[in-house]
């Protein structure tokens, strides 16, 4: 069954990938419901050879794919068909690795099970929020287990959430076009922008769904179906529109930079300006995630990696080039 | 007596001394001998003591009477002269004496030495003598140790032991009485009781070789009778033969061939023998139906027996020679160059050839398609090929795209995976190609007949990849346990070539046939056609822009058969897609259909009852003709459906269909080029019909796995179409209503779009 292989890897799509708190070791999630670890210093060593770039592990995770994974001191969460599964990091290497819990949110069942398209640890409070296809944000309190409350008010299912570090804040981005600021403290929405009502950034060809959404401090960065747009939150106005046709699926602020890919086979830097500093190609037709490994545990780990539409995860040792490629 | 004979002179010398009786007689012994003096006697008589004596006095003598004389000189006197005269005289006698003395002196050395010679002779005599006395005893000592150790002959003979020459021996030649103390009588009697019984043993052997050609003669006189039977056999066999025919037991049909069969070389001999074996296994597991008649398997041998024969007659070692000659051949064309091309061919030839006889194996599907299979065998390479033909009980309308399915090039290839029949399998060959300057035999197969691995296991014939030796022998246990797997899978392997040549009759009328057992896997409208299915050459799928991803996985080999599908969705404002409009068509039945749809525009197709208009361009297209600028159809003017959507698939199809899944790569025209490569949902589509085939199988063998494919295909796009997401900004209405019911258009973060069919309930979901 060597051409059913072939063709599941040749049909394979990584949808999510997180670095281990000891910044060596990456998991990533792809459509078939597995997640490989990845040895990352191995992988980075000078005498990495073409072993090391294959997964140490893989294991069957989720029935469906995996479309979130988040990473706790010692635990991988990880999520995708409904379900937020745990797994201990330290025990994540041996074989036959069993979950150490698993939870799925209080769901106003309909036919289909929804999925979790994203998961945000909020270290404050030592809860996880997950938020999908039922277009709620459940909050999770990670010390019993419990779901805590239920966030609604889109009106489509949820891409994308993102964490404000000061207040206690946080941003999510729908299928329905909107990025809503929710304050946690008193669960109730502060704030809507729609973004395909500003024509600045708004491409009716795409849709209107946001796909992505980073934050820091005032600003936000969002895009999907509308272009990729800087805002002011307080002002609540596009600051910058990016000029990338293709929708993007992943955006992340770096430094002074904004990093975001998604259709294309290129990770994009932009200045805020609005400039467009570099586009470093990958291997893969379409990037679905970047992963920026800042654990000051291992500073020689210290790289990005991108994961997509393919079976491989490229690496950049800097944000210049593509260095090679973890692959499943 | 020398005494005597002194004492006789003395009284004549000493006158003084003497007694005169003494004298008296020594002077008559004188006179007496005095006749014949013999002074030799004289010497006898003397003794020589007393001669000694004498002489030493007579000196004395001499001496004083000498110094007397010088005295008397001295002196002088008269009376001198007197004395000096008188002892003058006296001296004188004593000289006389002396002298006489000296010859006595002298006949005594002379007797001395004749009496010493005498002697010498004498003792030589002697020690003559003495040496041969001890000659003759040397002699006889020889003698007797010769005798002594003298063999005889009978020591050599083995005897019976003592014990049993007592116990069997008749007492008349044992004489236990005499011979137990005699050793030597003992062994007499053991070698005459030998002799007697060697005389017995003789008289025995003589009688046996009497009966021994007694019975030979009867043997002979029985070979007579039994050859003078087989002709009357010959005549009784030959009167059955129509009882045989009539009753459907053709024993010696069967008879004939294995008669024939020992004529076949050893690889084809083990084919025929276990293809025949298993056949008539099989004939007898179906014992319901009457044996013989109706076989899924029967074996002939064919080609001239009288070659074969003619080829075993020279021993093996011929091909060696040439081999060897060869070898040389090599080394001295150099010199005939011209020649060169031609011999090289002749030797490429020789080498190439093919054993006179070869075997024949039709093997019968359900569905009474036969596949003939011969097999022959090359003497030279020891290697075994096939050729496959497929006849079919109805006469095939042969589809354009499906001219390689049945073609006896590919029918087989790939059998077990990776078996492309095109490169010997005995890594020998590659030395022998070598010589005669053979690139591969890839060259030369559609001739000889491909080398499958499979057929040389059938044949037994088993090649090492490690050793390229000469350590195959034909192996009747190898072929045996290849024989039911690989019939199996030749008969797969041609229904499902037959399945799929029918289905490709029907796909090039734009068909997708679904049959009753797989509808439930699809829902009851389906809206997009497929419109085109051609094959297209491996060199062209690889240039194909939306191909390489699968090039690069190497699944797009040169064995596989490649395929251009067109599945296509009008707009709105189709015929097809409005069902009210009655003259639609999607009835689902298999059988072949004629589309009768309206140009919708215009009314001009609907009196002349041909085909639909996007089937219509799409068949120009195909051979050549394009329609420009693009219209609906051939006979009006009015716009094609711009929007229409066009998806293009590229297919491989593996040639060991449908146990591997055929391949899709899909490329849509609509709104801008559409491939995996910037659209998550097309990528999702293939893994749709790629990696989730399993569903599509439908029931076992699964030859319904590649129109089940193309038929989901169909409805993926209708489900790509109808959810895509509609531009507000354009007016008018959707170009694709959604009519398939879904849960939720959108999933996940790359946007799935509801793929997944549930059968009984008929929505639409995510995977």
């Amino acid at each position: 069954m060597e051409v059913f292989q072939a063709l599941q890897r040749l049909h394979m799509i990584i949808f999510s990938q997180n670095v281990s708190p000891c910044g060596k070791f990456l998991a990533a999630g792809n459509n078939y419901g597995q997640i490989a670890i990845f040895s990352l210093s191995a992988a980075l060593s000078s005498e990495a050879k073409e072993e090391s770039k294959k997964p140490m592990v893989t294991f069957q995770a989720h029935d469906g794919p995996v479309y979130s994974m988040v990473s706790t001191d010692r635990h991988l969460l990880s999520a995708g068909d409904g379900e937020v599964k745990a797994w201990l990091w330290a025990e994540i290497l041996k074989k036959g690795c069993k979950e150490l819990w698993r939870r799925q949110p209080p769901y106003r069942t309909s036919l289909e099970v929804p999925e979790i398209n994203a998961l945000l640890l909020v270290p404050k409070e030592n809860s996880l929020i997950l938020a999908g296809g039922d277009c709620q944000l459940h909050t999770m309190d990670l010390e019993t287990g419990t779901f805590t409350r239920a966030l609604w008010g889109h009106t489509d299912y949820i891409h994308c959430l993102a964490l404000r570090e000061r207040s206690p804040e946080v941003l999510s981005g729908g299928e329905d076009g909107a990025v809503r600021l929710w304050d946690l403290r008193t669960a109730k929405e502060v704030q809507t922008i729609e973004v395909y009502k500003h024509e600045e950034c708004s491409r009716p060809h795409n849709g209107r769904w946001i796909g992505c959404l980073a934050t820091d401090s005032d600003w936000m960065v969002c895009g999907g179906g509308p272009a990729l747009t800087l805002w002011h939150l307080r002002s609540s106005t596009p600051t910058t529109i990016f000029p990338m046709r293709a929708p993007q699926k992943h955006v992340t602020f770096y430094q002074d930079l904004i990093l975001s890919a998604g259709q294309g086979r290129c990770v994009n830097q932009w200045q805020l300006s609005g400039e467009l500093k570099a586009q470093v190609p990958g291997s893969s037709p379409g990037l679905l995630s970047l992963s920026l490994n800042q654990q000051p545990a291992a500073p020689e780990c210290k790289v990005l990696t991108a994961a997509g539409n393919s079976c491989r995860v490229d690496v950049f040792t800097n944000l210049g080039y593509r260095a090679f490629s973890l692959s499943f | 007596m020398s005494s005597e004979s002194s004492k006789k002179r003395k009284p004549k010398v000493i006158r003084s001394d003497g007694a005169p009786a003494e004298g008296k007689r020594n002077r008559s012994d004188t006179e007496q001998e005095g006749k014949y003096y013999s002074e030799e006697a004289e010497v006898d008589r003397r003794d020589p003591g007393r001669d000694y004596e004498l002489y030493k006095y007579t000196c004395q003598e001499l001496q004083r009477l000498m110094a007397e004389i010088q005295d008397l000189k001295s002196r002088g006197g008269k009376d001198a002269a007197v004395e000096i005269e008188d002892r003058r005289i006296q001296s004188c006698v004593h000289f006389m004496i002396l002298k006489k003395l000296n010859r006595l002196a002298h006949i005594r050395l002379k007797k001395g030495r004749d009496q010493t010679h005498e002697a010498k002779q004498k003792v030589d005599a002697y020690h003559l003598q003495l040496q041969n006395l001890l000659y003759e005893v040397m002699h006889l000592q020889k003698e007797i140790t010769k005798c002594l150790e003298f063999k005889s002959k009978h020591e050599e003979i083995d005897l019976v032991s003592l014990e049993e020459f007592y116990k069997e021996a008749p007492p008349d030649i044992s004489k236990a009485e005499v011979t137990m103390g005699d050793p030597h009588q003992q062994t007499l009697a053991r070698l005459d009781w030998e002799l007697e019984q060697r005389k017995r043993l003789a008289e025995k052997y003589r009688e046996c070789l009497s009966n021994k050609e007694k019975i030979l003669k009867e043997i002979e006189v029985k070979k007579e009778y039994l050859s003078s039977l087989q002709p009357r056999l010959n005549s009784i066999m030959q009167a059955s033969l129509p009882v045989q025919e009539y009753l459907f037991m053709p024993f010696d049909q069967a008879h004939k061939q294995y008669e024939t069969a020992r004529h076949l070389p050893p690889p084809l001999y083990v084919l025929f023998v276990q293809t025949t074996a298993y056949g008539q296994a099989c004939a007898h597991m179906k014992s319901s139906q009457p044996p013989r008649q109706d076989k899924t398997l029967s074996v002939a041998i064919e080609g001239s027996v009288d070659e074969a024969k003619a080829l075993f007659k020279p021993p093996e070692d011929s091909q060696d020679d040439e081999s060897d000659s060869d070898a040389e051949e090599e080394q001295t064309t150099k010199r005939r160059r011209p020649t060169l091309g031609v011999q090289l061919d002749d030797k490429r030839k020789e080498m190439l050839k093919r054993h006179p006889l070869s075997v024949m194996l039709d093997l019968k599907c359900k569905d009474d398609s036969v596949l003939h299979l011969t097999f022959y065998y090359l003497m030279n390479l020891n290697i075994m090929t096939v050729k496959a033909k497929v006849t079919t009980a109805t006469e095939l309308i042969t589809p354009i795209s499906a001219g390689d399915l049945l073609s006896p090039d590919s029918v087989l290839s790939c059998l077990y995976p990776g078996d492309h029949g095109k490169k010997t399998p005995n890594p020998a060959n590659q030395y022998q190609f070598d010589k005669v300057g053979i690139l591969t035999l890839r060259d030369y197969v559609l001739d000889l007949g491909h080398p499958y691995l499979w057929v040389q296991k059938l044949g037994g014939l088993h090649f090492p990849k490690e050793q390229p030796q000469h350590t195959v022998i034909a192996d009747h246990s190898l072929s045996a346990s290849h024989m039911e797997t690989t019939m199996k899978l030749l008969k797969t392997r041609v229904q499902s070539r037959l399945a799929l040549h029918k289905q490709f009759a029907s796909l090039e009328h734009g068909i997708v046939p679904v049959t009753s057992d797989c509808q439930y896997l699809f829902p009851a409208k389906v809206v997009s056609r497929l419109v085109k299915w051609v094959s297209i050459a491996h060199e062209d799928y690889t240039e194909l822009h939306f191909t390489k991803d699968i090039v690069e996985a190497g699944l797009a080999g040169d064995t596989n058969l490649y395929y251009m599908a067109l599945v296509e969705r009008g707009t709105e404002s189709d015929a097809c897609s409005s069902p009210s409009s009655g003259k639609g068509c999607h009835s689902q039945d298999v059988k072949y259909r004629t589309l009768l749809p309206l140009c919708s525009p215009c009314t001009h197709l609907g009196g002349i009852e041909s085909c639909d208009s996007s089937q219509l361009s799409w068949h120009l297209i195909g051979q050549g003709f394009l329609l420009e600028p693009p219209r609906c159809c051939l006979w009006c003017c009015h716009p094609a459906p711009a929007l229409a959507a066009k998806l293009q698939a590229a297919v491989v199809l593996n040639p060991g269909y449908s146990s591997i899944p055929p391949v899709f790569q899909l490329c849509l025209n609509w709104k801008g080029e559409k491939t995996n490569n910037n659209d998550d949902n097309i990528r999702a589509m293939e893994s749709e019909v790629n990696v989730c085939y399993k569903e599509l199988c439908g029931p076992r063998p699964s030859h319904q796995l590649l129109t089940n494919q193309l038929q989901r295909l169909c409805v993926l796009l209708d489900v790509y179409l109808e959810t895509e997401s509609h531009d507000d900004s354009v007016e008018g209405p959707k170009e694709f209503p959604q009519e398939k019911m879904c849960l939720r258009l959108f999933r996940g973060p790359s946007r799935m779009k509801p793929f997944k069919y549930n059968h009984p309930q008929g929505f639409f979901s995510h995977r």
